[in-house]
């Protein structure tokens, strides 16, 4: 195209050419803006109208059908909808863990939403954010510590996952063949490392020679990352795998092709690997939902258990994070023992001294368990545990 | 200066064509849109309607369009500048993320008393600087050992990811953040004001960083059209051996071209870490780096066309949360509609360009 050629430009044709585009332009956003009035208007009666259903909103990091962590979060919330009945659920999945899960929030709230459950840990700073804006709305984080002072409409909720998967950790140390155990982590946070010793701790209580060697993704499902941790670990002879991962199909996949052992997490993935699957962690997040909405529609949120940090487990009696059925690789015997190890646990914890670190430190000394808000701050990796926390 | 401007180019008829295609083939990607909407048992017309309310409708809907449009008009600009030149800049998500790097440094290197007025301007100089090195980087090995720009501006980008998840998972990490790879959040002095007094677009989110934006456009609009520089820079993207012959320094106009691209390029990050986040992370630099090349290229690298582009990715995005929200369709579906609309203006350019030829 020579200069000339462009001089062709004038006035004139610009004015046309604009004129033709607003037209373009109004036409489609007539065509879009149609069912406008009467859409928004419903949302403006709210839920002060007679069989209007009150609107809660679920964020998830990942897609809600990942065999994982989002599809649990996500048949929680479908579970908690059925069960409340006059529920309208606004669902919003694969949201990055970002300043744009604000916006995704704010869609809700003008949307409707009384109550908020961003799901993903990295959600926190925002949801905090938009609860601070929004005091009228409730805004529930799963698994963070909120910051202190919180807020009256805030508050975080979590399970302790660290206790079955010190079960599922029994399951492995007596499979294990190599003594190898293989555990694959996205992010080194007090959540994770806590997972990774209670597995190392469950595995050594049955077997000492048992080992874990830990390989950090630092992302929540990279399935890419995912498929070359599990064949690099089972290039070292690891014999079972596990993970702490959201989306935990590939893992689980790549270790049935291998013929390794896994154990699952977040989400009952057995039908993926029906001759090596173990046994596992999963959420059971409806029951627990359903009571937060109902606190939070009740007008009772604050001041009640969960406007603050509210973690359960199996020394309060009610974890949503529940053992995953057995596989055909665990015999009766090893079945008894985890029975056993559960009813001791509920009574003394996990993590009781003495306990030593990686470097022979003892972390925990003699005597002392470690509460649920001390393994929240957790920091370090036990003994028998390979692979250093990223620094 | 009057040889000059007749051959300045004549961007407005350019610009207006271009307009009419966007417009068309925004309308056939969206009718392309209603259709796979449809497919997956969904109301397309409620789909649609959910995008308008949440992009214009909604009372925050605006200024999150524009909180959206303001990085990728910039890594938009950070592409168009060297492709005048000819060169391909791939480099944008590296250079956003040094200027994260950038605007953090100059952060550390002034006292946090420092007023707003003062503590911004540096911060930016910091993003812009070190944006300016990581394009200049693929600038010189261009011009010394002429390895393709394209490549190397793409490949230093996971250099430049690496290095922003070394500092917020060691040095620089925040010990509050409970195991978040994160930095400590800069001190409010630090971070962009809010425009909450606009009409319309207020309210919200919206901060200043749309004006840093708009005044990188105005820049650039003007350095391209009016400088001799910008003229060059058009010379050398026609035909470098011309103008070599000609005695024009084609090596200080591409590494020039180069820097000024990566220095535009660290201000969108100086935009994402003062305006929106508040502390360096991990994937701060987000999709911006490449819709800011699609953008540029769907706009011939024309400034005004990129700043009409970069609004309507960006009312695509903010809409695209409500094809969830409000309508439940799956969260790819707004992948999707941004492929039928890129297809959309590509076919309709392609066959433009067919008949022109």
């Amino acid at each position: 195209m020579t200069p000339t050629e462009r001089t062709a430009f004038t006035p004139m044709r610009v004015i046309r050419t604009l004129a033709a585009l607003t037209a373009a332009l109004t036409l489609a956003v007539a065509a879009a803006g149609c069912g406008d009035d009467e859409t928004s208007g419903s949302t403006d009666t709210g839920a002060a109208a007679s069989g209007e259903k009150t609107k809660v909103g679920f964020i998830y990091v990942g897609p809600k059908d990942d065999f994982g962590y989002n599809q649990a979060a996500f048949e929680g919330s479908e579970a908690a909808a059925a069960e409340l009945g006059n529920i309208e659920l606004l669902q919003a999945e694969s949201v990055p863990e970002d300043a744009g899960v604000e916006r995704v929030m704010e869609r809700m709230i003008s949307q409707g939403a009384k109550v908020l459950f961003p799901t993903s840990y990295g959600y926190l700073k925002y949801a905090e954010a938009v609860a601070a804006k929004h005091p009228d709305v409730v805004v529930v984080h799963q698994g963070g510590l909120e910051s202190k002072p919180g807020a009256p409409n805030f508050g975080t909720y979590f399970g302790t996952v660290y206790e079955p998967v010190y079960l599922a950790g029994i399951a492995a140390g007596k499979a294990t063949k190599t003594n190898k155990l293989g555990y694959i982590v996205a992010f080194p946070i007090p959540q994770t490392l806590a997972n990774v010793n209670a597995f190392e701790l469950g595995a050594k209580s049955v077997n000492p020679k048992a080992t874990t060697t830990v390989v950090f993704t630092a992302s929540w499902c990279d399935p890419g990352k995912q498929a070359q941790a599990a064949t690099a670990l089972i290039s070292q002879k690891v014999d079972v795998l596990t993970q702490h991962q959201d989306c935990t199909k590939t893992i689980i996949e790549t270790a049935e092709r291998a013929g390794v052992s896994s154990v699952g997490y977040h989400y009952d993935a057995s039908s993926l690997a029906p001759k090596g699957w173990l046994t596992g962690s999963e959420w059971n997040w409806g029951p627990m939902y359903t009571d937060i909405i109902t606190t939070a529609l009740e007008g009772k949120f604050e001041g009640s258990p969960y406007d603050g940090d509210y973690r359960v487990g199996l020394q309060t009696g009610d974890n949503p994070f529940v053992q995953s059925p057995f596989g055909p690789g665990v015999d009766d015997a090893t079945k008894a023992e985890i029975e056993t190890a559960k009813a001791k646990l509920a009574d003394t914890g996990i993590f009781t001294g003495p306990l030593k670190d990686q470097s022979g430190k003892e972390v925990v000394p003699a005597g002392k368990t470690l509460t649920y808000d001390e393994v929240e701050q957790m920091n370090f990796l036990v003994e028998g545990v390979v692979g250093n926390i990223p620094k | 200066m009057t040889a000059l401007r007749r051959l300045r180019p004549p961007d407005p008829a350019v610009l207006g064509r271009d307009l009419l295609r966007w417009g068309s083939a925004v309308v056939i990607g969206l009718a392309g849109f209603a259709f796979f909407v449809a497919a997956v048992g969904a109301d397309p017309f409620e789909a649609l309607s959910a995008m308008w309310r949440a992009a214009v409708v909604d009372p925050i809907g605006p200024g999150e369009v524009l909180v959206y449009a303001a990085p990728v008009i910039l890594a938009a600009l950070a592409v168009a500048i060297p492709a005048r030149a000819g060169l391909w800049n791939l480099g944008g998500e590296g250079q956003i993320t040094m200027g994260v790097v950038g605007a953090t440094v100059a952060s550390h290197m002034i006292p946090s008393s420092l007023d707003s007025w003062a503590a911004l301007p540096l911060l930016a100089v910091g993003a812009a600087i070190a944006g300016a090195i990581w394009c200049g980087i693929a600038a010189v090995l261009r011009v010394s050992v002429n390895l393709n720009e394209a490549i190397s501006s793409l490949l230093l980008s996971y250099v430049a990811l690496r290095v922003l998840d070394y500092l917020v998972n060691g040095p620089w990490k925040d010990p509050g953040s409970l195991g978040i790879p994160q930095a400590e959040p800069l001190p409010a002095s630090q971070q962009l004001p809010l425009l909450d007094w606009l009409p319309v677009f207020g309210g919200g989110r919206l901060h200043a960083g749309i004006l840093v934006a708009v005044l990188a456009l105005a820049v650039v609009l003007f350095a391209s059209r009016r400088t001799v520089w910008g003229f060059r820079l058009r010379v050398v993207g026609g035909n470098p051996e011309a103008a070599r012959r000609a005695g024009l320094p084609v090596k200080q106009l591409i590494i020039t071209a180069m820097l000024a691209g990566g220095a535009i390029a660290g201000l969108a990050g100086f935009v994402q870490l003062t305006g929106v986040e508040g502390a360096a992370k991990g994937g701060i630099a987000g999709v911006y780096g490449f819709l800011g090349f699609l953008v540029s290229w769907l706009g011939r690298h024309d400034p005004v066309a990129i700043l009409i582009g970069a609004v309507v990715v960006g009312g695509i995005a903010v809409g695209g949360d409500a094809l969830q929200i409000d309508a439940g369709l799956p969260a790819a579906s707004i992948n999707i509609l941004l492929a039928l609309l890129l297809l959309a203006v590509l076919g309709r350019r392609g066959r433009a360009r067919g008949a022109e030829g």
